[in-house]
């Protein structure tokens, strides 16, 4: 008897050990276009590295989850191809009052959900409140400027704010403002995500946990002759190697994510297409200020200086992407590259570090997630490179979650992070990372400088683009000086492809507009 | 026959505690593991209130062993509790998993027996000849790759190069399974037969040298008809305990395989339970794996008990 627990022990102690290794990278440039007339019909199928959670829009933050739901429920605005404007979707426009208070939107006419019923106003109305209710544990606290939205006419909807807030339209282009029926159709909202419907191209096809999630053409698709797919299936594909395989053997048409290691093999196969798209990823090196030395301006300056970001981007993105100098990445709106964010400078790096309240050095930490190969690299690379000046880092890996939880607990002396946008704004970013009440301590560093925190709020409420770019470019420059974060690269999204895929093309938000893309036969 | 089975239903009693022990470490191992369910739903805008809120939201404020008891009241119910991750039942999630460990199991076996009877005969036909030999350079071979590297050849050569099977993934109908599961049940297979054939290569050569066996060839038998009346019940005895410990050790296999082939089965489940620290998943499946183990440990030793008429576990065990 005892071996056999022995065994049934080893199997679960194998699975216990697995867990302690593994994990996943992410990645972002590039273009994909179509060329002749679309091909109707067939399935599009997309390999991924794990699977969905749930299709509640409100709750969910994983991009898995997010990447489906948006082909099926759409929100009022939504981001241009490039990210960097709000374009109009299920609204045709807006109009502010003078005071940035009130604003009134226009509803398309002829929008139905895929259930038959027309959309109006008071589904929007249900669908922006759903959400803003789920501040403490959801999306919500992207609604908190909104006082009320009423249904005006059936074609308009008002929204009152709290305060002047200019990021409101970016605001109502997150999925997790999409619109569904008023009232779930008469269902709860668990029943309802369980099976949603929206005004998307697509429609809840089902969901084997575990193994795949489908979609189906909506055939009441509010753009003609849109989608041109019978639908899209994503299936579960946790090995990059497999995946690379299956998309080499045209046994799925997409590969989410391939690894930069493979890119160039990915890029001579014949019959497939690795294509790079940017994306609104930064890498950075967050420090945590409550930790000494890290509260001196000196030392942070002196890490970021002895980073060769040239060399990581050749390293760890074996090329393909960009070192960073700014808190913004180029796909964010406002992005300034005159923010002067900190550049190779070894002889400065000493010279900071001599002006420290640490001159000779120290020894220091860098929490890492493990299983991932890229933050493996520029933790390595670091190691040797912080050495030349007198630091002396160690490495500690931690697997994903119990490296969110070291992070939230304050207990690292430096780790790796990386942010993306989901809104074409970047106050989403800038609140998260410079204002310690916006929620993470200024993402996890404790950073708090006054004037920052005041340029932050300012830029919140005025809607003037040239003023809003002079207050980020001002807020780019001054954290850059005082080094909170060291910024590593902008890394671009990396798809690969059959050649069979046309209109494939992924915006600087990570969303892929899905009702473009066909199958050539 | 039968009575020689009664050792069944008290091994079968002897298993609940075993199962219960099983789960309890590995509730309070696994709870060792930093960070929570609510940690890992709220990824890169996890927030100390949003993380506190969810946390109370979803249960994981209460002491661990109010949670350990909810665990085995709603176990008594017949409910293995709602996964944290899915939000769902984590029954059907376990009972969606079983039907792909299990056949990839008894895939493997299958095609582990397939490898291994003709590779023993074989060899133990002319021990220390060419062909034993050969057999015994398999053997170490098969034990030497690992399995993660042979699933990545196999793909590699049949299923991008001749394109003779998919790369991964588990279909839709039965032939479907039994056609996506072959290449992750051969890998393990060829992880499996070297100490079967072992097992079975040895015992043969033994079998083959006794005086019944003589016997039997003076009275004319040899080749396939030697080998089934007379030699492989006989030889079988050692190796199926031999194969009932290495299931155990397969389950642990399949955990590789099962990422390597993209398989939606208990491995995968398991894996992906631990990173989001879905505990109830992970108790779920814990609790049938090592049930599954303690069957599979009974069923060993009632094959044994039928093939081998002088074991008797039922006086051994009340003795």
């Amino acid at each position: 008897m005892s071996r056999r627990v022995g065994a049934a022990a080893t199997a679960i102690v194998t699975a216990l050990a697995l867990a302690g290794c593994s994990g996943g990278g992410t990645a972002a440039g590039g273009a994909g276009g179509a060329t002749g007339a679309p091909v109707k019909g067939g399935t599009l199928t997309m390999a991924r590295s794990a699977d969905i959670i749930s299709m509640d829009k409100t709750t969910t933050f994983d991009n898995n989850s997010i990447r489906v739901m948006e082909q099926i429920m759409e929100p009022l605005f939504h981001a241009s191809p490039d990210g960097t404007k709000v374009e109009p979707w299920l609204a045709t426009g807006y109009q502010a009052s003078a005071d940035g208070l009130t604003y009134t939107i226009t509803l398309r006419d002829g929008i139905t959900f895929s259930n038959g019923s027309p959309m109006t106003s008071a589904d929007v109305k249900f669908s922006i409140d759903e959400n803003t209710k789920t501040a403490e544990t959801g999306w919500g606290f992207i609604n908190s400027a909104i006082a009320s939205v009423a249904a005006t006419t059936p074609k308009t909807v008002t929204v009152k704010l709290k305060y002047a807030w200019a990021p409101l339209i970016a605001d109502l282009a997150l999925f997790a403002n999409g619109i569904v029926p008023n009232n779930y159709g008469g269902k709860t909202s668990a029943q309802f995500y369980d099976a949603p419907v929206g005004t998307g191209p697509f429609v809840w096809g089902g969901w084997k946990k575990g193994q795949s999630v489908s979609v189906k053409a909506n055939p009441t698709y509010w753009q003609a002759g849109k989608p041109h797919l019978d639908g899209v299936t994503w299936t579960v594909v946790a090995d990059a190697s497999t995946r690379k395989l299956q998309v080499q053997g045209g046994q799925v048409d997409i590969d989410d994510t391939p690894d930069w290691s493979s890119l160039a093999s990915l890029k001579s196969a014949s019959g497939v297409k690795a294509v790079t798209y940017p994306s609104t990823q930064i890498d950075y090196i967050a420090f945590n200020q409550k930790r000494a030395p890290f509260d001196d301006v000196h030392v942070r300056r002196a890490v970021s200086m002895v980073i060769d970001r040239d060399a990581l981007v050749k390293a760890v993105l074996f090329g393909n992407g960009q070192p960073a100098y700014s808190l913004l990445s180029p796909g964010t709106p406002y992005f300034d590259k005159a923010a002067g964010g900190a550049k190779l400078d070894v002889a400065g790096a000493k010279a900071e570090l001599a002006k420290s309240s640490k001159p000779n050095g120290f020894t220091t930490s860098l929490l890492i997630p493990s299983g991932n190969p890229n933050q493996a690299s520029v933790a390595q690379i670091m190691q040797s490179e912080l050495s030349a000046i007198g630091i002396t880092m160690t490495i500690k890996p931690l697997d994903p979650t119990a490296n969110k939880q070291a992070r939230l607990a304050s207990d690292f002396d430096m780790t790796t992070s990386a942010w993306t946008m989901d809104i074409p704004d970047p106050d989403e970013w800038t609140s998260f990372a410079v204002d310690p009440t916006g929620g993470s301590h200024s993402a996890f560093t404790y950073y708090n400088n006054q004037d920052v925190i005041a340029i932050n709020k300012q830029a919140q409420k005025v809607n003037d683009p040239t003023k809003r770019q002079d207050l980020y470019s001002q807020l780019q420059k001054q954290v850059s000086q005082d080094a909170f974060l060291a910024y590593l690269y902008y890394s671009p999204y990396v798809y690969a492809t059959t050649d069979k895929v046309e209109g494939f093309t992924v915006t600087p938000l990570g969303t892929y507009p899905l009702q473009d893309v066909y199958k050539t036969k | 026959m039968l009575h020689r089975l009664s050792f069944v239903p008290g091994r079968l009693l002897q298993s609940v505690p075993v199962a219960f022990g099983v789960t309890l470490l590995v509730f309070f191992l696994a709870h060792l593991l930093p960070g929570n369910a609510a940690l890992a739903l709220l990824g890169q805008r996890a927030t100390p209130e949003s993380v506190a809120a969810l946390t109370e939201q979803l249960g994981l404020n209460k002491p661990l062993w109010e949670q350990y008891l909810l665990f085995l009241k709603q176990l008594g119910q017949g409910n293995l509790g709602t996964s944290l991750t899915y939000q769902s039942p984590v029954t059907g999630l376990v009972l969606g998993a079983i039907p792909v460990t299990l056949t990839l199991l008894a895939y493997a076996l299958v095609l582990s027996l397939a490898i291994s009877i003709p590779l023993s005969a074989l060899a133990s036909f002319r021990p220390g000849g060419g062909r034993d030999l050969g057999v015994r350079a398999f053997t170490l071979l098969g034990q030497g790759m690992p399995q993660f590297w042979v699933g990545i050849m196999l793909i590699l050569l049949l299923a991008v190069g001749l394109r003779t099977f998919p790369v991964g993934g588990y279909g839709e109908t039965a032939g479907e399974h039994l056609y996506f599961l072959f290449l992750p049940s051969l890998t393990l297979a060829i992880a499996m037969s070297p100490t079967i054939i072992r097992s079975l290569r040895s015992s043969m050569i033994t079998v083959l040298e006794s005086d019944y066996v003589g016997t039997a060839k003076s009275k004319g038998a040899s080749g396939v008809s030697l080998l089934t009346g007379h030699v492989l019940r006989n030889a079988a005895i050692p190796t199926v305990s031999v194969i009932g410990v290495n299931l155990g050790y397969l389950v642990g296999g399949s955990l590789v395989i099962e990422r390597v082939f993209a398989l939606p089965g208990l491995g995968s489940l398991m894996i992906n339970s631990i990173f989001t620290r879905d505990f109830p998943t992970v108790q779920g499946v814990t609790l049938f794996v090592a049930l599954f183990v303690v069957v599979v440990g009974i069923l060993t030793d009632v094959i044994y008990t039928i093939l081998d008429p002088r074991v008797d576990l039922g006086r051994a065990s009340s003795a």
